[in-house]
């Protein structure tokens, strides 16, 4: 190279440099690098070695085809379902029209009070008020409103259903592998009824301190006879499983 | 420097070389004008490979591979909920773009009835099919709702929400939170007494709410009290808002479902 080839960078030269031996190549450049982009290079490094065992100890067979093609098989199976759901949709709509009541009209305040039928549990909740704990330290007042309780009752509901997979970990999967989370789920369906019917209390002709009380009573009185049907069912799993396992091997 | 196209690549040279019917010089021609321009090979190539992808084979699932549809194949209903909801979420969107039409958010007194319900009353009396269309609307949306709490009771009771589950569990709860709250701002929209009196618990739950309540009802109800601005701001929320943040999740949601694969029964 000569020595009036400086880069120029006024668009008159070629402006390109040819790499050369000194030019980091850009994976020696992203080995180079340090801190967090380093950590991920490496991590990532030693996932793609780990899988690469993995794959190689592994006595799996990896077959070229396994399953139908998207077209036409699943797409026209597909299709044929969806036109049936959409059919069904069809003919609930025509009949069963929906109804549309009075206009609105802030002076008159309605005999019903309602959201849909799919909140009626979030409105059940605001309606928790008697078990506002109050604070004897405050001559009897409450920390926070009823209607702050209520609200407060939602997302407790809603967060509690959101962590649910950080705290129920392991392979198993059916409910009679795992009787208490089963339960869990029992009590959390009953207690979305019971909540909803706690919404719609003064339509109901019972009396309404029955109807709270019954609203987590009736939860824990399915948690408890899910649990228990589950465990006896686990019971008669475990031993089908053991006695299989012994005829097998049978003990010394 | 300007790059000078290079003789094999003189297109004109091999379009005279060729003796083509005066259609396909003419397509050839626009096709090339055209890919000067937009690079449409590019996108051909794009295509070709979505074909190959769109064609590809699906990998046999977990009971396929061991043939244990005959111990399961009486799940397989449960596990079609999700698609169910998707289903009639679309039947809503089309249904709701048509019923879109002919409505208006607003308040104002026409002979002493709001306007929004007046032309709700239009659309199920006057127009042709639209007490069946507003029908339509109404119970996909139903059934949305119920397909989207049975799914998510399924997820539950099928453990499918267990180890590398734990983020499409998540972004499910917020779907169903949006699914109820697509549900509850359309209940607003006929303004009758039934949705005014929904809306008001809808203020008081938010200024329940200390420090950050009073700017939530101001922000999503457009005031403390209902009118005008609270039928307009569920209006957009319903057919603006949630429909972009709503069909965004769904599209996340099923693209990690395919991704890691169904959680079946075992």
């Amino acid at each position: 190279m000569s020595d009036n080839d400086d880069i120029k960078t006024d668009g008159s030269g070629p402006g390109i440099v040819a790499p050369d031996d000194e030019v980091p190549t850009w994976r020696e450049r992203k080995e180079r690098t340090t801190g967090l982009s380093r950590l991920t290079y490496e991590y990532f490094e030693r996932a793609r070695r780990e899988d690469q065992d993995l794959r190689q100890e592994s006595s799996y067979i990896e077959r070229d085809v396994l399953g139908f093609p998207a077209w036409p098989h699943e797409t026209v199976r597909n299709l044929a379902i969806g036109s049936v759901f959409v059919g069904m949709l069809l003919f609930l709509s025509a009949t069963m029209p929906p109804h549309l009541g009075d206009p609105a009209n802030p002076a008159v305040t309605p005999e019903i009070i309602l959201p849909d039928w799919y909140l009626y549990w979030s409105f059940g909740l605001l309606q928790l008020g008697p078990i506002n704990p109050d604070l004897a330290i405050l001559g009897g007042e409450k920390i926070m409103s009823d209607e702050l309780y209520g609200v407060l009752a939602n997302v407790v509901v809603v967060g509690a259903i959101a962590i649910v997979p950080f705290l129920n970990k392991g392979g198993a999967r059916r409910p009679v592998e795992q009787p208490f989370w089963a339960a869990v789920g029992v009590g959390g369906v009953m207690f979305a009824f019971t909540t909803s019917v706690l919404a719609i209390d003064n339509l109901l002709p019972i009396d309404p301190n029955i109807t709270f009380d019954l609203t987590f009573l009736l939860p824990l009185v399915a948690a408890a006879i899910a649990y228990a049907v589950l465990k006896t069912m686990r019971e008669g799993y475990m031993y089908d499983l053991n006695r299989r396992y012994y005829r097998l091997r049978p003990p010394r | 420097m300007s790059l000078e196209p290079a003789d094999e690549y003189d297109h004109n040279a091999w379009l005279a070389e060729r003796d083509l019917s005066l259609i396909e010089k003419t397509y050839l021609m626009t096709l090339i004008w055209f890919d000067r321009r937009f690079r449409l090979v590019d996108y051909m190539e794009l295509l070709e490979d979505m074909y190959y992808k769109v064609n590809l084979q699906m990998p046999k699932s977990h009971t396929e591979q061991y043939n244990l549809d005959n111990k399961f194949w009486y799940w397989y209903p449960l596990y079609a909920l999700g698609s169910f909801s998707v289903i009639a979420y679309l039947v809503a969107a089309v249904s709701g773009a048509l019923l879109g039409f002919y409505y208006a958010p607003s308040a104002a007194s026409v002979n002493g009835d709001p306007e929004a319900y007046v032309q709700i009353v239009a659309i199920m009396m006057d127009q042709n099919f639209g007490f069946m269309l507003r029908s339509i609307h109404r119970w996909s949306a139903q059934v949305m709702t119920a397909a989207v709490f049975l799914h998510m009771l399924r997820v539950y009771f099928t453990g499918a929400y267990k180890e590398p589950r734990e983020v499409n569990w998540l972004i499910g709860v917020v779907l169903l939170a949006l699914t109820m709250g697509f549900g509850y701002t359309g209940y607003l929209l006929p303004w009758n007494q039934l949705a005014f009196w929904a809306g008001q618990i809808g203020v008081e739950m938010a200024l329940a709410v200390p420090i950050v309540g009073e700017w939530t009802a101001q922000l999503i109800f457009g005031g403390f009290s209902l009118g005008q601005p609270t039928l307009q701001r569920m209006y957009i929320l319903h057919v603006f808002v949630l429909p972009f943040v709503v069909t965004a999740l769904i599209v996340l949601h099923i693209g990690i479902v395919w991704m890691q694969g169904i959680a079946e029964p075992h």
